[in-house]
C-alpha cells in the first residue's frame, strides 16, 4: 500500500497546535491527550463545560458549545487570533460536526459542514446513500409521537427502530411482528422521551423503522484522505447481532471474511463517504455481508469508541514495518495537522477487543476475578471502567459498558477465545433495583 | 539470601508502565530514576533492565521496594515481567548495590526538599482549590529527582478528564511556576474512584 502524505508544513518553528474536541463523558481523553504529547503538538483542549483550570491555563483550555456548532466556530475563531490552530480532532458524533464548522472558520482541513451533520443524523445518512446508490436497509422516517398500531400494521418484518442519533446501539430493538412493534415503540418512546433527550430538538421525536439485514456484521476503522478511503482495519464481531438489542461485545481484526467480501465491504464504505460528501479525516463504519453483498448499516464521521482503539496499533513505516507502535489517535492528530502520515497499515498480530457486556440492572457492588482474566493467555489488559455504586443499565437504555478486555495474538480466532475466557473469570456483584 | 526466595509481583498501570512490588528493600536512598541507559551506569539493576532484548525500556524509576518500569515495546508485560523479575533478582544477589546512591546536589541546582516545598504550597493555594470546584483533591505524594509524585482523589479519581486536568491544569501550572519540575507522575488507582465528577459514556 502507498503511504499517504501530506506535503511537509514546518521546520524549525514552534510545535503545531491542535484543537482537540473532548466531550466531558468521552473514554478517549488519555488516547488523545497522550498521542499529541508523543508528537510533541501544542494541545488545546476543548470541552462542553469548564474545567476548573480554564482561567489559569487559557492556551490549553477552551470551553465550546458543541451543539451550536456555529457557535463554536466563533469561540475557536477569537481563541486563534491569539494561539493560532493548525489542526482540529473531533472524537465523537457530538463533536464532528463542531470540528467540520471549526475547520471552515479557520481554513483548515476538514469535512463539509453538511456533510458531517449528514453523518451525525441517521436519516439523513439513509437518504443519501440510498439516493447514490449504495445499498442500505429499506427505511422509512416516523414520528415517535405516531399510533404505534397504525404504524405496525403497515410494517413489513422483520425490521428495526433505532433512533436518529443515540450511538452504540442505544435505542435500536428488532420486532419480528406487530405486537414486537409495538412493545419496542414503547421502549424507544420512553428514551427518547427521557430528560436527558427532552428539548433535544427534532431529531428525538422521530425514528427509523427499517428492513433488519441478515449476515455478520463487521466494523470498519477508516481514514480519509482527499477523499480516498484508506482502512485502517475491519472488525469482525464474532457474536451475532439479531436482536432484540445489539449489544456489541467482540471486536476482532483481521476480519476472517473472504478477501473478495472484504473488499466489496471497503468499496461499499467509500461508496457512503462519497454519497455523505465526506473527504477528510477518521471514519467508523458498521457494515453487514449477506449474499447480496455488503450493505451500509451507519457511518460515522469519527474513530471508533470507547476504549476500543487500544486494540489497534500501526507500523511506523519501514523501519518498524510489521510492529506497531503507533496509535490511531497519532495518526488521526497527525493527519489534522498535516503532518507526515505512517504507513496506514496494522500490526500483524491479530487483536481484538471485548466492550464488557453490562451484566445486569442495578447498582455496581464489586468486581471480582480481575487478575484471573488478566492472567489468561495473550490478555493484554483487562479494564474495569464503571466504578463502584454506579448504576449499570443494559441496552437498549444503556450507555455505558463496566468495562474493557484486550488481546492480541497469532490470529483472530485465538484472541476471540481469549477475550471469551478472560470475560468468564469476572464477577460482577450487582445490586439489583427495590422492585 | 536466596534471589529465589524474593517475592516480586507485577502490577501492571497500562500497558507502557509497570510497578513491580519487590519483597525486600531494593534501594534506601530515596528515589532514583534512569530515563537513559547512560544514566545507569554504575547500578547494576538499572542497567540490566535497560539491557533487556526488546524491551525498549524508556525509564525506570526505583524507591524503596518498589520498582517501576516504562516501556515502549508491544511486548506483553507477562513476557517481560519474568525477564524483569530476573534482572531485579540478580542485581540484588550481586556484590554491589542494585542501584547506585545519587550523586550530591550540585551547587546552584534544585534539590528535591526545595521543590517539594514549592510544589506543595502551589497545590495547597491554587491547585486544590480549583479541583475543590469539582469535588477533587490532589496529594502531592513525592518529589524525587525532581519528578513529582501525585494522586488523585475525590471527584478526580476515576474522572473521565482525569488527563486534562493532569496535563492541561496542573503540568501547565507546574510548568510556569516550578519550572524546575522535570515531569509528573500520577499513581492514582482510577479504577478504585467512586465518584468521579465526569463519567464516560459509550461513544
Amino acid at each position: 500500500m502507498r503511504t499517504p502524505t501530506s506535503p511537509p508544513r514546518r521546520s524549525n518553528l514552534p510545535p503545531l497546535r491542535v484543537l482537540l474536541l473532548l466531550p466531558t463523558s468521552t473514554y478517549r481523553t488519555t488516547a488523545f491527550v497522550e498521542a499529541a504529547r508523543r508528537l510533541g503538538a501544542q494541545l488545546t483542549v476543548a470541552s462542553e463545560r469548564p474545567s476548573t483550570f480554564e482561567a489559569a491555563q487559557p492556551d490549553g483550555l477552551l470551553t465550546l458549545d458543541f451543539q451550536h456548532p456555529e457557535r463554536a466556530a466563533d469561540a475557536a475563531r477569537r481563541f486563534a487570533t491569539e494561539h493560532p490552530i493548525a489542526g482540529v480532532v473531533a472524537v465523537d458524533d457530538d463533536t464532528a460536526v463542531a470540528q467540520a464548522a471549526i475547520a471552515v472558520a479557520l481554513g483548515l482541513s476538514g469535512n463539509p459542514v453538511a456533510a458531517a451533520r449528514a453523518a451525525r443524523d441517521k436519516h439523513q445518512q439513509r437518504m443519501l446513500m440510498s439516493a447514490a446508490g449504495v445499498a442500505v436497509p429499506q427505511f422509512s422516517l416516523q414520528a415517535i409521537a405516531a399510533d404505534p398500531r397504525t404504524l405496525a400494521a403497515t410494517t413489513r418484518y422483520p425490521c428495526v427502530l433505532k433512533p436518529l442519533r443515540l450511538s452504540a446501539s442505544r435505542g435500536v430493538i428488532r420486532a419480528n411482528d406487530s405486537a414486537e412493534f409495538v412493545a419496542a415503540h414503547s421502549r424507544l418512546s420512553r428514551i427518547l422521551t427521557a430528560p436527558e433527550f427532552a428539548g433535544c430538538g427534532e431529531w428525538a421525536e422521530k425514528f427509523l423503522v427499517e428492513d433488519f439485514v441478515p449476515g455478520p456484521e463487521v466494523a470498519l476503522e477508516g481514514l480519509l484522505v482527499s477523499g480516498r478511503l484508506h482502512v485502517l482495519a475491519l472488525f469482525d464481531k464474532p457474536d451475532p447481532l439479531d436482536g432484540p438489542f445489539f449489544e456489541e461485545t467482540i471486536y476482532v481484526t483481521p476480519s476472517r471474511l473472504p478477501d473478495a467480501a472484504q473488499a466489496a465491504i471497503a468499496a461499499c464504505a467509500q461508496e457512503a463517504t462519497r454519497a455523505l460528501g465526506l473527504v477528510h479525516g477518521p471514519i467508523h463504519a458498521e457494515l453487514r455481508w449477506n449474499d447480496k453483498g455488503a450493505w451500509l448499516i451507519e457511518l460515522a464521521a469519527r474513530p471508533i469508541g470507547g476504549r476500543c482503539s487500544a486494540a489497534l496499533r500501526f507500523t511506523a513505516g519501514e523501519r518498524g514495518r510489521g510492529k506497531g507502535d503507533v496509535s490511531l489517535e497519532e495518526i488521526v492528530i497527525r493527519h489534522a495537522l498535516g503532518m507526515e502520515l505512517p504507513a496506514l497499515e496494522r500490526e500483524t498480530d491479530a487483536a481484538g477487543v471485548m466492550m464488557i457486556p453490562v451484566p445486569g440492572a442495578g447498582v455496581l457492588r464489586d468486581v471480582q476475578g480481575i487478575d484471573a482474566a488478566k492472567r489468561v493467555s495473550l490478555i493484554e489488559s483487562v479494564e474495569i471502567t464503571a466504578h463502584r455504586g454506579q448504576e449499570l443499565v443494559p441496552l437498549p437504555e444503556g450507555a455505558r459498558y463496566p468495562g474493557f478486555i484486550f488481546a492480541r495474538g497469532d490470529s483472530p480466532s485465538v484472541v476471540e477465545t481469549a477475550l471469551r475466557a478472560a470475560h468468564a473469570k469476572l464477577r460482577f456483584d450487582v445490586e439489583s433495583p427495590a422492585t | 539470601m536466596d534471589p529465589q526466595s524474593i517475592t516480586i509481583t507485577a502490577e501492571p498501570l497500562n500497558v507502557e508502565r509497570c510497578k513491580f512490588v519487590v519483597g525486600v528493600p531494593v534501594y534506601n536512598g530515596g528515589l532514583r530514576r534512569f530515563t537513559a541507559p547512560h544514566e545507569a551506569h554504575g547500578s547494576p539493576l538499572a542497567e540490566a533492565l535497560f539491557a533487556i532484548p526488546g524491551a525498549e525500556v524508556q525509564e525506570i524509576i526505583v524507591s524503596g521496594n518498589l520498582v517501576t518500569v516504562v516501556k515502549a515495546s508491544t511486548l506483553p508485560w507477562q513476557v517481560l515481567g519474568k525477564q524483569i523479575g530476573a534482572a531485579i533478582r540478580e542485581a540484588l544477589a550481586g556484590p554491589v548495590p542494585a542501584i547506585a546512591a545519587k550523586a550530591e546536589v550540585a551547587a546552584g541546582d534544585v534539590d528535591d526538599d526545595t521543590l517539594y516545598e514549592r510544589v506543595s504550597r502551589l497545590f495547597d493555594e491554587e491547585v486544590n482549590p480549583m479541583v475543590a470546584r469539582h469535588g477533587g483533591r490532589v496529594e502531592l505524594i513525592d518529589v524525587q529527582d525532581a519528578v513529582v509524585m501525585l494522586r488523585m482523589a475525590g471527584g478526580c479519581q476515576g474522572c473521565g478528564m482525569a488527563d486534562v486536568t493532569l496535563r492541561q491544569g496542573i503540568e501547565g501550572m507546574l510548568g510556569q511556576r516550578v519550572p524546575e519540575v522535570k515531569g509528573i507522575m500520577d499513581i492514582t488507582d482510577h479504577t478504585a474512584g467512586e465518584n468521579p465528577y465526569f463519567a464516560a459514556s459509550k461513544k
